[in-house]
Protein backbone atom coordinates (compact mmCIF):
# COMPACT_ATOMS: atom_id res chain seq x y z
CA UNK A 1 0.00 0.00 0.00
CA UNK A 2 2.83 2.40 0.91
CA UNK A 3 5.21 2.70 -2.05
CA UNK A 4 8.74 1.45 -1.46
CA UNK A 5 11.52 3.96 -1.84
CA UNK A 6 14.54 3.07 -4.03
CA UNK A 7 17.05 3.18 -1.18
CA UNK A 8 15.29 0.51 0.87
CA UNK A 9 17.64 -2.22 -0.30
CA UNK A 10 20.82 -0.14 0.00
CA UNK A 11 23.45 -1.58 2.24
CA UNK A 12 23.43 0.75 5.31
CA UNK A 13 26.92 2.18 4.91
CA UNK A 14 25.82 5.21 6.91
CA UNK A 15 25.18 2.93 9.86
CA UNK A 16 28.62 1.34 9.53
CA UNK A 17 30.10 4.85 9.56
CA UNK A 18 28.02 5.90 12.57
CA UNK A 19 28.92 2.77 14.52
CA UNK A 20 32.62 3.09 13.68
CA UNK A 21 32.76 6.76 14.65
CA UNK A 22 30.63 6.07 17.71
CA UNK A 23 32.90 3.25 18.88
CA UNK A 24 35.98 5.41 18.36
CA UNK A 25 34.45 8.29 20.34
CA UNK A 26 33.31 5.98 23.13
CA UNK A 27 36.79 4.54 23.31
CA UNK A 28 38.09 8.11 23.64
CA UNK A 29 35.54 8.88 26.32
CA UNK A 30 36.50 5.82 28.31
CA UNK A 31 40.26 6.39 28.07
CA UNK A 32 40.60 10.18 28.34
CA UNK A 33 40.16 11.20 31.97
CA UNK A 34 38.31 14.48 31.29
CA UNK A 35 35.76 12.78 29.06
CA UNK A 36 35.17 9.81 31.33
CA UNK A 37 34.56 12.10 34.32
CA UNK A 38 31.96 13.95 32.27
CA UNK A 39 30.30 10.70 31.26
CA UNK A 40 30.10 9.45 34.83
CA UNK A 41 28.28 12.65 35.83
CA UNK A 42 25.95 12.61 32.81
CA UNK A 43 25.01 9.00 33.45
CA UNK A 44 22.87 10.13 36.36
CA UNK A 45 20.74 12.16 33.98
CA UNK A 46 19.98 9.34 31.53
CA UNK A 47 17.13 7.95 33.61
CA UNK A 48 15.62 11.40 34.00
CA UNK A 49 15.76 11.88 30.22
CA UNK A 50 14.17 8.47 29.60
CA UNK A 51 11.57 8.97 32.31
CA UNK A 52 10.56 12.43 31.09
CA UNK A 53 10.39 11.15 27.49
CA UNK A 54 8.32 8.05 28.23
CA UNK A 55 5.85 9.67 30.62
CA UNK A 56 5.35 12.80 28.49
CA UNK A 57 4.98 10.76 25.33
CA UNK A 58 2.46 8.34 26.81
CA UNK A 59 0.35 11.16 28.23
CA UNK A 60 0.64 13.12 24.98
CA UNK A 61 -0.57 10.06 23.00
CA UNK A 62 -3.65 9.75 25.20
CA UNK A 63 -4.46 13.45 25.08
CA UNK A 64 -3.66 13.57 21.36
CA UNK A 65 -5.96 10.64 20.61
CA UNK A 66 -8.72 12.32 22.60
CA UNK A 67 -8.24 15.53 20.62
CA UNK A 68 -8.24 13.62 17.31
CA UNK A 69 -11.47 11.84 18.23
CA UNK A 70 -12.96 15.22 19.13
CA UNK A 71 -11.86 16.43 15.69
CA UNK A 72 -13.91 13.79 13.90
CA UNK A 73 -16.80 13.80 16.36
CA UNK A 74 -20.32 14.83 15.38
CA UNK A 75 -20.38 17.60 17.98
CA UNK A 76 -19.54 21.03 16.62
CA UNK A 77 -18.46 22.21 20.09
CA UNK A 78 -15.98 19.34 20.56
CA UNK A 79 -14.59 19.84 17.07
CA UNK A 80 -14.09 23.56 17.66
CA UNK A 81 -12.55 23.15 21.11
CA UNK A 82 -10.12 20.59 19.78
CA UNK A 83 -9.16 22.76 16.80
CA UNK A 84 -8.70 25.75 19.10
CA UNK A 85 -6.34 23.75 21.32
CA UNK A 86 -4.34 22.29 18.46
CA UNK A 87 -3.87 25.56 16.57
CA UNK A 88 -2.97 27.62 19.63
CA UNK A 89 -0.60 25.13 21.23
CA UNK A 90 1.06 24.17 17.96
CA UNK A 91 1.72 27.85 17.32
CA UNK A 92 3.67 28.46 20.54
CA UNK A 93 7.34 27.45 20.89
CA UNK A 94 7.76 24.61 23.40
CA UNK A 95 10.23 26.59 25.48
CA UNK A 96 7.62 29.33 25.98
CA UNK A 97 4.97 26.76 26.91
CA UNK A 98 7.41 25.28 29.38
CA UNK A 99 7.86 28.59 31.20
CA UNK A 100 4.10 29.29 31.16
CA UNK A 101 3.35 25.89 32.64
CA UNK A 102 6.08 26.14 35.26
CA UNK A 103 5.31 29.62 36.53
CA UNK A 104 1.69 30.34 35.63
CA UNK A 105 -0.23 27.11 35.15
CA UNK A 106 1.45 25.08 37.91
CA UNK A 107 0.91 27.68 40.68
CA UNK A 108 -2.68 28.10 39.45
CA UNK A 109 -3.18 24.32 39.61
CA UNK A 110 -1.87 24.31 43.16
CA UNK A 111 -4.31 27.07 44.14
CA UNK A 112 -7.20 25.14 42.57
CA UNK A 113 -6.10 21.90 44.16
CA UNK A 114 -5.83 23.57 47.59
CA UNK A 115 -9.31 24.99 47.17
CA UNK A 116 -10.60 21.44 46.72
CA UNK A 117 -8.43 20.04 49.52
CA UNK A 118 -9.43 22.67 52.03
CA UNK A 119 -13.12 22.33 51.34
CA UNK A 120 -12.60 18.63 52.15
CA UNK A 121 -10.73 19.58 55.33
CA UNK A 122 -7.18 18.56 54.29
CA UNK A 123 -3.97 20.58 54.72
CA UNK A 124 -3.05 22.64 51.66
CA UNK A 125 0.04 21.80 49.62
CA UNK A 126 2.73 24.32 48.68
CA UNK A 127 3.70 25.31 45.15
CA UNK A 128 7.14 23.82 45.72
CA UNK A 129 5.58 20.41 46.35
CA UNK A 130 4.73 20.38 42.64
CA UNK A 131 8.12 19.30 41.32
CA UNK A 132 9.75 21.00 38.37
CA UNK A 133 10.12 17.62 36.70
CA UNK A 134 6.35 17.15 36.63
CA UNK A 135 5.78 20.70 35.45
CA UNK A 136 8.16 19.94 32.59
CA UNK A 137 6.33 16.68 31.85
CA UNK A 138 3.00 18.51 31.73
CA UNK A 139 4.40 21.15 29.39
CA UNK A 140 5.84 18.55 27.00
CA UNK A 141 2.56 16.63 27.14
CA UNK A 142 0.54 19.72 26.26
CA UNK A 143 2.89 20.58 23.40
CA UNK A 144 3.20 17.12 21.88
CA UNK A 145 -0.52 16.33 22.23
CA UNK A 146 -1.18 18.95 19.57
CA UNK A 147 1.29 17.36 17.10
CA UNK A 148 0.11 13.85 17.85
CA UNK A 149 -3.55 14.85 17.54
CA UNK A 150 -2.89 15.81 13.93
CA UNK A 151 -1.10 12.50 13.31
CA UNK A 152 -4.04 10.55 14.75
CA UNK A 153 -6.61 12.63 12.87
CA UNK A 154 -4.85 12.20 9.54
CA UNK A 155 -4.63 8.46 10.15
CA UNK A 156 -8.26 8.08 11.14
CA UNK A 157 -9.41 10.10 8.14
CA UNK A 158 -7.24 8.08 5.78
CA UNK A 159 -9.50 5.05 6.22
CA UNK A 160 -11.70 4.64 3.15
CA UNK A 161 -15.32 5.78 3.56
CA UNK A 162 -16.46 2.56 1.91
CA UNK A 163 -15.04 0.55 4.81
CA UNK A 164 -17.14 2.46 7.28
CA UNK A 165 -20.26 2.18 5.13
CA UNK A 166 -19.70 -1.56 4.80
CA UNK A 167 -19.35 -1.89 8.55
CA UNK A 168 -22.51 0.13 9.06
CA UNK A 169 -24.40 -2.12 6.69
CA UNK A 170 -23.20 -5.13 8.67
CA UNK A 171 -24.87 -3.59 11.71
CA UNK A 172 -21.73 -2.77 13.73
CA UNK A 173 -22.18 -0.11 16.40
CA UNK A 174 -20.21 3.14 16.33
CA UNK A 175 -17.73 1.84 18.91
CA UNK A 176 -17.35 -1.51 17.11
CA UNK A 177 -16.74 0.31 13.80
CA UNK A 178 -13.98 2.34 15.45
CA UNK A 179 -12.45 -0.57 17.34
CA UNK A 180 -12.50 -3.26 14.63
CA UNK A 181 -12.55 -1.41 11.32
CA UNK A 182 -11.22 2.14 11.49
CA UNK A 183 -8.54 1.97 14.18
CA UNK A 184 -6.62 -1.11 12.95
CA UNK A 185 -6.40 0.36 9.45
CA UNK A 186 -5.59 3.85 10.68
CA UNK A 187 -2.77 2.44 12.79
CA UNK A 188 -0.74 1.59 9.68
CA UNK A 189 -0.76 5.25 8.65
CA UNK A 190 -0.33 6.53 12.19
CA UNK A 191 2.59 4.46 13.46
CA UNK A 192 5.47 5.77 11.33
CA UNK A 193 4.91 9.47 12.12
CA UNK A 194 4.14 8.52 15.71
CA UNK A 195 7.56 6.91 15.92
CA UNK A 196 9.22 9.96 14.41
CA UNK A 197 7.64 12.11 17.07
CA UNK A 198 8.90 9.74 19.73
CA UNK A 199 12.47 10.23 18.54
CA UNK A 200 11.81 13.98 18.45
CA UNK A 201 10.53 13.78 22.03
CA UNK A 202 13.78 12.19 23.20
CA UNK A 203 15.60 15.25 21.91
CA UNK A 204 13.01 17.81 23.01
CA UNK A 205 13.08 16.37 26.52
CA UNK A 206 16.35 18.31 26.78
CA UNK A 207 14.24 21.48 27.00
CA UNK A 208 13.49 20.60 30.62
CA UNK A 209 17.01 21.81 31.39
CA UNK A 210 15.60 25.34 31.06
CA UNK A 211 13.87 24.71 34.39
CA UNK A 212 16.94 23.05 35.89
CA UNK A 213 15.54 19.51 35.84
CA UNK A 214 18.69 17.39 36.00
CA UNK A 215 18.43 15.49 32.74
CA UNK A 216 21.45 14.74 30.55
CA UNK A 217 21.49 18.23 29.04
CA UNK A 218 21.22 20.08 32.35
CA UNK A 219 23.99 17.94 33.83
CA UNK A 220 26.04 18.80 30.74
CA UNK A 221 25.37 22.48 31.39
CA UNK A 222 26.49 22.37 35.02
CA UNK A 223 29.41 20.06 34.24
CA UNK A 224 30.68 22.49 31.60
CA UNK A 225 30.32 25.34 34.09
CA UNK A 226 32.49 23.48 36.61
CA UNK A 227 35.18 21.90 34.43
CA UNK A 228 35.63 24.83 32.01
CA UNK A 229 35.63 22.38 29.09
CA UNK A 230 32.53 23.46 27.27
CA UNK A 231 33.05 21.77 23.93
CA UNK A 232 34.32 18.48 25.33
CA UNK A 233 31.35 18.26 27.67
CA UNK A 234 28.77 18.80 24.95
CA UNK A 235 30.54 16.19 22.79
CA UNK A 236 29.75 13.68 25.49
CA UNK A 237 26.17 14.96 25.77
CA UNK A 238 25.68 14.31 22.04
CA UNK A 239 27.27 10.91 22.40
CA UNK A 240 24.79 9.98 25.13
CA UNK A 241 21.77 10.94 23.02
CA UNK A 242 22.87 9.38 19.74
CA UNK A 243 22.69 5.68 20.68
CA UNK A 244 19.17 6.23 22.05
CA UNK A 245 17.86 8.13 19.02
CA UNK A 246 19.59 6.01 16.36
CA UNK A 247 18.46 2.74 17.94
CA UNK A 248 14.90 4.06 17.99
CA UNK A 249 15.10 5.17 14.34
CA UNK A 250 16.42 1.77 13.28
CA UNK A 251 13.69 -0.05 15.18
CA UNK A 252 11.18 2.24 13.54
CA UNK A 253 12.48 1.50 10.02
CA UNK A 254 12.34 -2.24 10.61
CA UNK A 255 8.84 -1.89 11.88
CA UNK A 256 7.74 0.15 8.86
CA UNK A 257 9.26 -2.46 6.54
CA UNK A 258 7.34 -5.23 8.24
CA UNK A 259 4.14 -3.25 7.97
CA UNK A 260 4.66 -2.83 4.22
CA UNK A 261 5.34 -6.52 3.73
CA UNK A 262 2.14 -7.55 5.43
CA UNK B 1 45.57 24.44 60.08
CA UNK B 2 42.28 24.28 58.24
CA UNK B 3 41.04 21.57 60.57
CA UNK B 4 41.87 23.85 63.46
CA UNK B 5 39.91 26.69 61.88
CA UNK B 6 36.94 24.42 61.26
CA UNK B 7 37.09 23.05 64.79
CA UNK B 8 37.35 26.55 66.19
CA UNK B 9 34.42 27.65 64.06
CA UNK B 10 32.35 24.66 65.14
CA UNK B 11 33.14 25.31 68.80
CA UNK B 12 32.26 28.93 68.28
CA UNK B 13 28.96 27.98 66.62
CA UNK B 14 27.93 25.82 69.53
CA UNK B 15 28.90 28.57 71.90
CA UNK B 16 26.92 31.05 69.84
CA UNK B 17 23.65 29.19 70.22
CA UNK B 18 24.40 28.44 73.84
CA UNK B 19 24.96 32.07 74.79
CA UNK B 20 21.88 33.08 72.83
CA UNK B 21 23.42 35.82 70.72
CA UNK B 22 22.16 34.06 67.57
CA UNK B 23 18.53 33.11 66.99
CA UNK B 24 17.66 29.42 67.38
CA UNK B 25 15.51 28.24 64.49
CA UNK B 26 14.68 25.05 66.32
CA UNK B 27 15.57 22.62 63.54
CA UNK B 28 13.44 24.45 61.00
CA UNK B 29 13.67 23.22 57.40
CA UNK B 30 15.02 25.76 54.91
CA UNK B 31 14.60 24.90 51.23
CA UNK B 32 17.60 26.32 49.36
CA UNK B 33 17.64 26.42 45.58
CA UNK B 34 20.74 26.60 43.40
CA UNK B 35 21.91 25.62 39.92
CA UNK B 36 25.45 24.34 40.62
CA UNK B 37 26.74 26.31 37.66
CA UNK B 38 28.99 28.91 39.32
CA UNK B 39 32.34 27.57 40.47
CA UNK B 40 33.73 27.81 43.06
CA UNK B 41 30.53 28.99 44.79
CA UNK B 42 28.46 25.98 43.76
CA UNK B 43 29.37 23.46 41.10
CA UNK B 44 29.65 19.78 40.27
CA UNK B 45 33.13 18.48 41.01
CA UNK B 46 35.00 15.72 39.15
CA UNK B 47 33.18 13.06 41.15
CA UNK B 48 29.78 14.45 40.22
CA UNK B 49 29.15 15.87 43.70
CA UNK B 50 27.63 19.29 44.32
CA UNK B 51 30.18 21.29 46.35
CA UNK B 52 31.50 24.81 46.80
CA UNK B 53 31.94 27.88 48.95
CA UNK B 54 28.23 28.51 49.31
CA UNK B 55 27.49 24.90 50.34
CA UNK B 56 30.07 25.18 53.10
CA UNK B 57 28.80 28.59 54.17
CA UNK B 58 25.20 27.38 54.19
CA UNK B 59 26.12 24.34 56.29
CA UNK B 60 27.86 26.68 58.73
CA UNK B 61 24.82 28.98 58.90
CA UNK B 62 22.51 26.01 59.44
CA UNK B 63 24.65 24.79 62.30
CA UNK B 64 24.83 28.19 63.99
CA UNK B 65 21.09 28.76 63.69
CA UNK B 66 20.05 25.15 64.33
CA UNK B 67 18.31 24.78 60.97
CA UNK B 68 18.04 21.92 58.45
CA UNK B 69 18.89 22.63 54.83
CA UNK B 70 17.15 20.90 51.93
CA UNK B 71 18.65 21.55 48.49
CA UNK B 72 16.68 21.83 45.26
CA UNK B 73 17.94 22.59 41.75
CA UNK B 74 16.59 25.07 39.27
CA UNK B 75 18.17 26.89 36.36
CA UNK B 76 19.43 30.45 36.73
CA UNK B 77 16.76 31.81 34.35
CA UNK B 78 13.95 30.42 36.47
CA UNK B 79 15.45 31.07 39.89
CA UNK B 80 14.43 34.65 40.68
CA UNK B 81 10.78 34.16 39.63
CA UNK B 82 10.55 30.90 41.58
CA UNK B 83 12.03 32.37 44.77
CA UNK B 84 10.05 35.60 44.54
CA UNK B 85 6.89 33.51 44.24
CA UNK B 86 7.83 31.76 47.46
CA UNK B 87 8.44 28.33 45.94
CA UNK B 88 11.75 28.16 47.77
CA UNK B 89 12.97 29.78 50.97
CA UNK B 90 16.35 30.95 49.75
CA UNK B 91 18.25 31.31 46.48
CA UNK B 92 22.00 30.70 46.51
CA UNK B 93 23.71 31.49 43.23
CA UNK B 94 26.42 34.10 43.72
CA UNK B 95 23.95 36.81 42.86
CA UNK B 96 24.82 40.51 42.95
CA UNK B 97 22.76 42.57 45.40
CA UNK B 98 20.99 45.07 43.16
CA UNK B 99 18.23 47.59 43.79
CA UNK B 100 16.12 46.54 40.81
CA UNK B 101 16.19 42.94 41.97
CA UNK B 102 15.32 44.03 45.51
CA UNK B 103 11.93 45.04 44.16
CA UNK B 104 11.02 41.37 43.70
CA UNK B 105 13.16 39.59 46.30
CA UNK B 106 14.82 40.40 49.64
CA UNK B 107 18.60 40.14 49.94
CA UNK B 108 20.83 39.06 52.78
CA UNK B 109 23.79 41.20 53.80
CA UNK B 110 26.77 40.62 51.53
CA UNK B 111 28.84 37.53 52.16
CA UNK B 112 31.43 38.17 49.49
CA UNK B 113 32.74 40.91 47.24
CA UNK B 114 33.57 39.89 43.73
CA UNK B 115 35.82 41.64 41.26
CA UNK B 116 35.63 41.07 37.55
CA UNK B 117 38.63 40.44 35.32
CA UNK B 118 38.88 40.74 31.54
CA UNK B 119 39.37 37.44 29.71
CA UNK B 120 40.55 37.54 26.09
CA UNK B 121 42.05 35.19 23.51
CA UNK B 122 45.70 34.30 24.10
CA UNK B 123 46.86 36.23 21.02
CA UNK B 124 44.85 39.41 21.71
CA UNK B 125 46.92 42.58 21.21
CA UNK B 126 44.39 45.20 20.07
CA UNK B 127 43.47 46.32 23.57
CA UNK B 128 44.95 46.03 27.03
CA UNK B 129 42.31 47.45 29.36
CA UNK B 130 38.65 48.48 29.61
CA UNK B 131 39.20 51.94 28.15
CA UNK B 132 40.98 50.75 25.03
CA UNK B 133 38.33 48.05 24.55
CA UNK B 134 35.51 50.60 24.82
CA UNK B 135 37.27 53.01 22.42
CA UNK B 136 37.29 50.57 19.47
CA UNK B 137 33.78 50.06 18.07
CA UNK B 138 34.82 46.89 16.23
CA UNK B 139 35.44 45.02 19.47
CA UNK B 140 32.62 42.92 20.91
CA UNK B 141 31.99 41.27 24.25
CA UNK B 142 29.63 38.50 25.36
CA UNK B 143 27.67 38.02 28.58
CA UNK B 144 24.79 36.08 30.08
CA UNK B 145 21.94 38.62 30.43
CA UNK B 146 21.08 39.74 33.95
CA UNK B 147 24.34 38.54 35.48
CA UNK B 148 27.14 40.44 37.19
CA UNK B 149 29.50 40.31 34.17
CA UNK B 150 26.68 41.74 32.07
CA UNK B 151 26.13 44.73 34.38
CA UNK B 152 29.82 45.38 34.85
CA UNK B 153 30.24 45.16 31.08
CA UNK B 154 27.45 47.64 30.43
CA UNK B 155 28.18 50.17 33.19
CA UNK B 156 31.92 49.90 33.84
CA UNK B 157 33.29 48.97 30.42
CA UNK B 158 30.80 50.23 27.83
CA UNK B 159 28.55 53.28 27.84
CA UNK B 160 25.79 52.28 30.29
CA UNK B 161 23.32 51.36 27.53
CA UNK B 162 21.96 47.88 28.30
CA UNK B 163 20.91 47.54 24.65
CA UNK B 164 24.39 48.31 23.33
CA UNK B 165 24.88 46.03 20.31
CA UNK B 166 28.52 45.48 21.23
CA UNK B 167 27.46 43.20 24.07
CA UNK B 168 26.27 39.84 22.73
CA UNK B 169 23.86 37.96 24.98
CA UNK B 170 24.13 34.20 25.45
CA UNK B 171 22.31 31.53 27.37
CA UNK B 172 25.14 30.26 29.58
CA UNK B 173 28.47 31.58 30.76
CA UNK B 174 30.21 28.66 29.07
CA UNK B 175 28.70 29.71 25.74
CA UNK B 176 30.19 33.19 26.09
CA UNK B 177 33.63 31.68 26.64
CA UNK B 178 33.17 29.42 23.61
CA UNK B 179 32.15 32.45 21.53
CA UNK B 180 35.32 34.18 22.71
CA UNK B 181 37.51 31.24 21.71
CA UNK B 182 35.75 30.94 18.35
CA UNK B 183 36.39 34.63 17.61
CA UNK B 184 32.74 35.73 17.64
CA UNK B 185 33.50 38.17 20.42
CA UNK B 186 36.72 39.60 21.82
CA UNK B 187 36.09 39.92 25.55
CA UNK B 188 34.33 38.10 28.35
CA UNK B 189 34.18 39.37 31.92
CA UNK B 190 34.41 36.86 34.70
CA UNK B 191 35.34 36.76 38.33
CA UNK B 192 38.99 35.92 38.85
CA UNK B 193 38.51 32.34 40.01
CA UNK B 194 36.41 31.12 37.11
CA UNK B 195 38.64 33.13 34.78
CA UNK B 196 41.76 31.36 36.00
CA UNK B 197 39.97 28.04 35.65
CA UNK B 198 39.19 28.70 31.99
CA UNK B 199 42.68 30.07 31.27
CA UNK B 200 44.30 26.98 32.82
CA UNK B 201 42.07 24.64 30.82
CA UNK B 202 42.71 26.45 27.52
CA UNK B 203 46.36 25.59 26.80
CA UNK B 204 47.24 29.20 26.04
CA UNK B 205 44.03 29.89 24.13
CA UNK B 206 42.89 32.42 26.73
CA UNK B 207 44.50 35.00 29.01
CA UNK B 208 43.51 37.62 31.54
CA UNK B 209 44.45 41.26 30.99
CA UNK B 210 44.06 44.67 32.59
CA UNK B 211 42.97 45.83 36.00
CA UNK B 212 40.16 44.34 38.05
CA UNK B 213 36.80 45.96 37.34
CA UNK B 214 33.63 46.89 39.23
CA UNK B 215 33.24 45.33 42.64
CA UNK B 216 29.99 43.47 43.19
CA UNK B 217 28.52 42.35 46.50
CA UNK B 218 27.01 38.87 46.58
CA UNK B 219 24.09 37.89 48.80
CA UNK B 220 21.53 35.18 49.31
CA UNK B 221 17.99 36.09 48.33
CA UNK B 222 14.56 35.31 49.71
CA UNK B 223 10.89 35.87 48.89
CA UNK B 224 9.85 39.40 49.90
CA UNK B 225 9.20 39.73 53.63
CA UNK B 226 10.93 36.44 54.56
CA UNK B 227 11.50 35.98 58.30
CA UNK B 228 14.83 34.32 57.50
CA UNK B 229 16.54 37.59 56.56
CA UNK B 230 17.35 38.68 60.11
CA UNK B 231 18.60 35.35 61.56
CA UNK B 232 20.77 34.58 58.51
CA UNK B 233 22.18 38.13 58.53
CA UNK B 234 23.10 37.59 62.17
CA UNK B 235 24.88 34.34 61.26
CA UNK B 236 26.70 36.04 58.35
CA UNK B 237 27.86 38.85 60.66
CA UNK B 238 29.07 36.21 63.08
CA UNK B 239 30.99 34.42 60.31
CA UNK B 240 32.61 37.69 59.15
CA UNK B 241 33.77 38.52 62.64
CA UNK B 242 35.21 35.13 63.60
CA UNK B 243 37.07 34.65 60.32
CA UNK B 244 34.96 31.77 58.97
CA UNK B 245 34.20 33.62 55.74
CA UNK B 246 37.89 34.37 55.18
CA UNK B 247 38.78 30.73 55.86
CA UNK B 248 36.21 29.53 53.33
CA UNK B 249 37.49 32.00 50.75
CA UNK B 250 41.01 30.66 51.26
CA UNK B 251 39.75 27.10 50.95
CA UNK B 252 37.74 27.53 47.74
CA UNK B 253 39.39 30.46 45.97
CA UNK B 254 43.06 29.80 46.72
CA UNK B 255 43.60 26.17 47.77
CA UNK B 256 41.00 24.34 45.71
CA UNK B 257 42.06 23.37 42.19
CA UNK B 258 39.11 23.78 39.86
CA UNK B 259 38.49 21.76 36.73
CA UNK B 260 40.59 18.77 37.74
Amino acid sequence: MIPTSPNDDDFPWWLVAVVAIGLYLFWQVLTVAEYSRVLSTLRRGIWVTIYVTLVSYTLACLLGLGLALAQISRSLILRQISRFYIEVVRGIPIIVLLLYVAFVLAPAMVVAWNWVLQSLGFDPIRTRDFSLLWRAVIALTIAYASFLAEVFRAGLQSVDEGQIEAAESLGLSRWQRFRFIVFPQALRTILPPLGNDFVAMVKDSSLVSVLGVTDVTQLGKVTAAGNFRYFETYNVVALVYLPITITLSLALRRFEKRMRER
Amino acid sequence: MRILTTLAAAAFATAAIADGHLPDLDGREIVVVTENAYPPLQFIDGNGDAVGWEYDAMAEIAERLNATIVYENISWDAMIPAVSEGQFDLGMTGITIREDRAEVVDFSDKYMTSEMVMMVRGDENRFADAASFAADDDLLMAAQPGTTPFYVGVYDVLDGDEANPRIKLMETFGATVQALRAGDVDLVLTDGTAGNGYVDASDGGLKIIGEKLGTEDFGFFYPRGSDLVAPINAAIADMWSDGTIEALITKWFLDYKLGQ
